[in-house]
């Protein structure tokens, strides 16, 4: 069998793309970085951080009009494993394929830090490696990052403490098939312990063994 | 006068209104560096020239970085004089064919000033270059004239080095990025004059477009990994004039530059005004004809403009045009060759006892959690610990960099000599304290009015030179800011000094619990200075952190830094002259220095 897939989609503005392409090859992926324009083709589709389009309008919106777009939402249909980190949170919740809203975060300032994390989800492919209630350390990096419900969620990850101001701390959310997950702090920051950090590396690590053993959706 | 007056005599006639324009950009104290070009050639240097130091650091990567203020702007527009001053510098490194890699600021003001942290942090975050260390002091000398100055650093392959200049007649010159508004004009000399006087509006200030300019790194790079570039250079200070200038009068060739095809965001400026503009994010790049429409076709996917706007000619004129007009048309080496004023021979005194001048205690992590620190995944030491670490991922053999920024301006304020001597025996502590060994310097010269007091001046330049001489660390690239005036009062000699150093190891130690060290001795003297270093490597080699800072009471950023990672210390805090030779040592320290605990990391 050949190795699962990544691709990365890099968006004019786009910045953590590259550190997303080194965590997916960090685990075994077979990844690449793909834009805009391109076909998806792939087991597991990585929306990275970043500033899509500057975020001059409202983050995210613009890169969820892209031609991608509904290239992703097949593919997320299908049950294909979609994940938005940081912007590419963002950008899934503007395309409609996560719920509620990212506003700025509650100190009007962009906040760069390690923040502790609590797992409240483990049913999912992307957190399958982790014990329920597990506290972890994740980078963050964003200033808008404040999660609003607009309905109940399924909240994955949560803040131990008022970070940004999000409804019930809530950092990371799935759909309702688990299959498309999005969340602010930046897994791919944590994969190695000489960088501080290998907290992440298991949201990579449970995604590659869930396709492993599930096979991908891949054509 | 006086310049107008040296430039029509070189020209042996009148000089146009255009003339006039061009030459009070190229000539300002901003681009000429009238006052201290002198001092510079004397500095032990290092590297290819160009727009920012390059220095090897292992058989395949060069790093290329340099240190740029934004004082001038700063102090008028605080978020858009701060934001394109990382801007600037960001393209500098860029330039080179490295890929920007970290940023680190020097900030001197009297408060925080919001607009500065916002400019730099909306800027460099949006970029996606980690801002991973720098310094920040607090006090009453910088209440008119804030000091922002912004150091980058990049890391690229040796095949893809890019030089600054055009090597063949016949080659083109494309300029692509964002297009071209009347932002900025005489930006440059603004920056050359005290605040007071009738420039110093907001008119004179860049605007930034941090997208635009992440497009352009981009952008840049495809062309250089595509073997596009020949030579080039970014566009700042002086705009289309000082970029396209320079790259043909280094080669000893001439341009014939078209204003006409240059992409214009305001279509009714005049020539003149395409010429000077200093609207950001802008690109020169030389290159060939045939390649010159791969190099468009990248910038268009890339969503920027693009147009080849110039010929590289072998007669040494630099003609500007507009359709069939000519604007321009003199010596291209006439526009570099700025006047130079005369330098003075310092002969330094013994140092002096120096009494503390201490700059106010704040926490650096207030503005550096508003950075973000850790993108690109190869922030080894985060900020608060000393000299940053950075690593390299693509070397087969591990290695890594580390990088500081470190002034004494209290120091300065007292000796200027002495100021910018300290300052780089101090950096040299850091970068060994992190386990890295010092490969080069990026000066920042920030200085008062040196027509008022020339010696000064030359104080600050001979101790950068004596210390750099003396320890054997030569200087790679620098940056001068004159005139940081207001009302004719000046801010002390601010000598800021970026340091690279070199890291084989990059397992850094952290600090650990256990019992911690004062090292060292409370005074200064000169003759212990090299067994200190010594004894700082056999330390770290030994896997003691040693901190090395200068005003051991001024522990905000450490505490807290250390906080982060789960540790709190409880130390008496060593008693130091200003200038000093203690470092603090966690773990039994190894070594023929006084020592004496002074407390606790649990």
């Amino acid at each position: 069998m050949s190795l699962p897939k990544a691709q990365v989609i890099v968006y004019p503005g786009s910045n953590c793309d590259r550190d997303a392409l080194w965590a997916c090859k960090y685990v075994g992926f077979d990844a690449e970085f793909v834009d805009i324009h391109s076909d998806v083709n792939a087991d597991l589709l990585v929306l990275p951080g970043g500033f899509s389009y500057g975020d001059y309008l409202r983050v995210g919106a613009v890169a969820a009009r892209e031609p991608i777009a509904q290239k992703i939402r097949d593919f997320a249909n299908h049950g294909g494993l979609v994940i938005g980190i940081c912007n590419g949170f963002q950008i899934l919740v503007e395309m409609g394929l996560l719920d509620g809203a990212l506003l700025q975060n509650s100190n009007g300032r962009f906040i760069s830090k390690i923040v502790e994390l609590e797992i409240t989800d483990t049913s999912t492919p992307f957190t399958n490696y982790y014990l329920k209630g597990e506290r972890i350390r994740l980078p963050i990096a964003h200033g808008f990052g404040r999660y609003v419900k607009t309905r109940e969620v399924n909240a994955v990850l949560k803040y131990t403490s008022d970070i940004n101001g999000s409804d019930e701390f809530i950092a990371g959310i799935v759909n309702s098939n688990k299959n498309v997950f999005g969340l602010m702090p930046h897994p791919e920051r944590a994969m190695e312990k000489l960088l501080g950090s290998d907290d992440g590396l298991r949201v990579f690590l449970s995604a590659f063994n869930y396709i492993k053993n599930h096979g991908g959706v891949r054509a | 006068m006086k310049y107008l007056d040296i430039l029509e005599t070189r020209l042996g006639r009148k000089a146009t209104k255009e003339e006039i324009e061009a030459f009070t950009v190229m000539w300002s104290e901003h681009c000429g560096y009238s006052h201290t070009k002198g001092y510079i050639r004397r500095l032990p240097r290092v590297g290819t020239g160009g727009n920012a130091g390059i220095v090897a650091l292992d058989d395949y990567h060069f790093l290329a970085f340099k240190v740029e203020s934004h004082n001038h702007p700063s102090a008028i527009e605080p978020f858009n004089g701060a934001a394109t001053g990382v801007g600037g510098i960001i393209r500098d490194v860029l330039t080179m064919g490295a890929r920007p890699t970290a940023i680190l600021d020097s900030l001197h003001m009297d408060r925080i000033i919001d607009g500065i942290i916002e400019g730099i942090s909306d800027y460099g975050n949006s970029i996606g270059v980690p801002t991973v260390g720098g310094e920040l002091r607090i006090s009453n000398y910088y209440k008119h004239n804030p000091l922002v100055n912004v150091m980058a650093v990049g890391v690229g392959k040796n095949e893809h080095l890019i030089q600054s200049r055009a090597t063949t007649p016949g080659q083109v010159i494309v300029i692509f990025g964002g297009a071209t508004g009347r932002d900025g004009i005489h930006g440059a000399s603004f920056a050359s004059e005290d605040l007071t006087g009738e420039k110093a509006t907001k008119l004179s200030i860049q605007v930034g477009d941090p997208f635009a300019e992440k497009l352009l790194i981009e952008a840049f790079l495809e062309m250089v990994e595509n073997g596009l570039v020949d030579g080039a250079q970014d566009l700042g200070a002086g705009g289309v004039l000082s970029a396209t200038s320079e790259l043909v009068a280094r080669g000893n060739l001439g341009a014939v530059v078209h204003l006409d095809r240059i992409p214009l965001r305001e279509p009714d400026m005049l020539p003149i005004e395409i010429l000077i503009s200093e609207s950001q994010e802008r690109m020169a790049v030389v290159t060939s004809l045939k390649k010159a429409q791969k190099v468009l076709e990248i910038a268009r996917k890339h969503l920027l403009f693009g147009a080849i706007v110039a010929e590289v000619t072998d007669n040494g004129r630099y003609i500007a045009k507009y359709n069939d007009e000519v604007v321009l048309d003199v010596p291209a080496k006439l526009l570099e060759d700025s006047p130079e004023e005369e330098i003075y021979d310092y002969k330094p005194s013994p140092m002096p006892k120096f009494k503390w001048i201490r700059f106010k205690d704040v926490d650096a992590h207030d503005v550096f959690e508003r950075y973000d620190y850790m993108v690109g995944t190869d922030t080894i030491l985060p900020p608060g610990f000393g000299a940053a670490v950075m690593r390299v991922k693509d070397s087969s053999n591990s290695v890594g960099y580390s990088l500081s920024i470190h002034s004494r301006a209290d120091i300065g304020a007292q000796d200027p000599y002495w100021g910018a001597y300290i300052a780089v025996i101090e950096s040299i502590r850091k970068t060994l304290s992190v386990g890295a060994t010092p490969l080069a310097i990026t000066d920042g010269i920030n200085y008062p009015d040196p027509d008022i007091q020339p010696l000064g001046l030359a104080a600050q330049m001979a101790g950068l030179k004596d210390a750099c001489e003396y320890f054997k660390v030569p200087v790679a690239s620098g940056n001068a800011s004159l005139y940081n005036t207001y009302k004719g009062k000046g801010i002390p000699p601010t000598m800021i000094i970026g340091m690279v150093g070199k890291v084989e190891n990059l397992n850094i130690h952290r600090p650990k619990r256990g019992p911690i060290y004062a090292v060292g001795f409370p005074d200064f003297n000169m003759e212990r200075e090299n067994k200190l270093h010594n004894e700082i490597v056999n330390l770290v080699k030994s896997g003691n952190f040693v901190l090395s800072m200068h005003d051991y009471s001024r522990l905000s950023t450490f505490n807290k830094a250390l906080s982060n990672i789960g540790l709190t210390v409880k130390i008496d805090v060593p008693r130091t002259e200003p200038v000093h030779q203690m470092i603090i040592v966690f773990g039994e320290p190894k070594t023929t220095l006084p020592t004496r605990k002074i407390g606790f990391c649990f």
